[in-house]
């Protein structure tokens, strides 16, 4: 690099005395390398004017504010955020002076700012990236439901960052987390991402990769709408779940992954599987055997008492059924019982019935002997009596 | 040398020794026994449950680059 001021050597004859002398091209040289060595990296804010494209390869534009205009010139290639006169934007590039002798500023990078220049630029590339396709539902995989191994693109100061490890490492373990660190915000930080993420693509075996930012505002969200990690998302051939900002925050980096968490906390909740429930589904499982095995030795008692009943039922209907017929038994004894019926002034006779003949007769209180005077049929005698 | 048991397979085997209790094989001479098998598993689950810890590594490569 030549200093300032520098001679230089020249091929033609020199004009005398004592500044530097140059040619026109040795000027814009000598320039430029200053500029470079001053401005190695430049942030520029402004709003666009008279954008334009020409032959589908250059992109010019006006960065302005109140007073003054720079030029921009950029690639094609390298613009990753619709532009339209009016947007508020940063654009990250070197100045430089071209062969003409104008100045110009070189952009790398663009990224809008200003919530309306953030939403103009969200919405112009949004269609543009649904109309390819990029959205689709059919295109999201399946984020594998065990996960060992998983890749992490954000900064590992981010509270963030913080918030799902904590979640994921009290929900779940066994699980080996690569963090790649990365800006998570500003114009550098898609270009990180992408990076990060095609790492993971070419030289890891993870599962699933993680893309986490805490809440921030839009310009602080406004990486995450970035054509170029959106498409990094959408061609990761790794699964790719994002968890950034808040719930009402979605990037266009949301709608390109396979699963959009609504946080970072939420990222880490979709991914793993929770110990608690693990824990309860096991206790409850003990808890239901438990159950079984009280129900069914209540079962088996209540089965038992219901056939010692039945027996006892049993038993007790035979005796009542023998002792009534006993009952009955001793009501005929009763009844035909000759003590009974000498009670009633009956009397017994035993011995031959004959004149002549001697009998015993028993009554209640006496056995009387007799002898039979005369016997006849008691018909005869009431007929002789009539 | 039995291959160690992953907690999915574990409570995998915890529900099949559960299913025993709800089928027709169920005995209550039995299910002490199994009662037992199944609450030694539950606690191997949760002491595994305990022990899993995740491995953060914070990779070396740099991305600001």
């Amino acid at each position: 690099m030549l200093p300032v001021g520098s001679k230089l050597p020249l091929s033609e004859t020199p004009i005398p005395g004592e500044a530097p002398t140059f040619r026109p091209s040795e000027l814009i040289a000598v320039v430029n390398q200053t500029l470079e060595y001053a401005f190695e990296s430049v942030l520029l804010v402004g709003e666009v004017a008279s954008f334009k494209t020409n032959q589908g390869k250059w992109v010019f534009f006006d960065l302005k504010d109140e007073e003054s205009s720079v030029p921009c010139f950029m690639s094609v290639y390298q613009l990753k955020v619709p532009l339209e006169d009016g947007m508020k934007i940063v654009v990250r590039g070197v100045p430089k002076i071209t062969k003409w002798g104008k100045f110009s500023f070189t952009v790398q990078t663009v990224q809008p700012v200003g919530e309306g220049s953030i939403k103009k630029a969200f919405e112009l590339l949004k269609r543009k990236l649904a109309d390819e396709g990029l959205f689709d539902e059919s295109r999201k995989r399946k984020i594998p439901e065990e996960l060992d191994h998983i890749g992490v693109i954000s900064s590992t100061k981010a509270a963030g960052y913080a918030d799902f490890i904590k979640i994921l490492n009290a929900r779940w373990g066994g699980i080996k987390i690569d963090v790649a660190h990365t800006q998570v915000q500003g114009i550098d930080a898609p270009e990180q991402i992408i990076r990060a993420i095609k790492y993971f693509n070419e030289h890891s075996n993870v599962q699933a990769i993680v893309i986490v930012r805490g809440g921030g505002s839009a310009d602080d969200l406004a990486c995450f709408n970035d054509e170029g990690l959106v498409r990094a998302i959408a061609a990761s051939k790794i699964p790719i779940v994002t968890g950034i900002g808040h719930e009402v925050d979605c990037s266009l980096a949301d709608l390109a992954a396979d699963l959009r968490a609504s946080t970072p906390s939420n990222a880490a909740e979709l991914i793993s599987k929770d110990k608690a429930s693990y824990d309860f589904y096991v206790r409850n499982q003990i808890d239901t055997l438990e159950r079984i095995i009280d129900n069914r030795a209540d079962a088996e008692i209540r089965r038992i008492a219901e056939q010692m009943l039945q027996a006892h039922k049993y038993l007790k209907q035979r005796i009542e059924y023998i002792y009534g017929t006993l009952s009955q038994r001793m009501k005929i004894l009763e009844a035909i019982n000759p003590e009974k019926i000498l009670s009633q002034g009956y009397a017994i006779l035993s011995g031959k019935i004959s004149p002549g003949s001697l009998i015993e007769i028993t009554t209640k209180d006496k056995i009387i002997n007799a002898e039979i005077k005369e016997v006849y049929d008691r018909k005869a005698n009431h007929q002789s009596k009539d | 040398m039995t291959e160690k048991q992953t907690i999915n397979q574990k409570i995998k085997s915890l529900d099949e020794k559960t299913s025993w209790f709800y089928s027709d094989d169920f005995s209550l001479d039995e299910s002490a026994k199994k009662y037992k098998e199944a609450i030694d598993l539950a606690k191997e689950i949760r002491t595994d449950l305990e022990g899993l810890k995740n491995e953060v590594e914070i990779l070396s490569e740099d991305f600001t680059k």
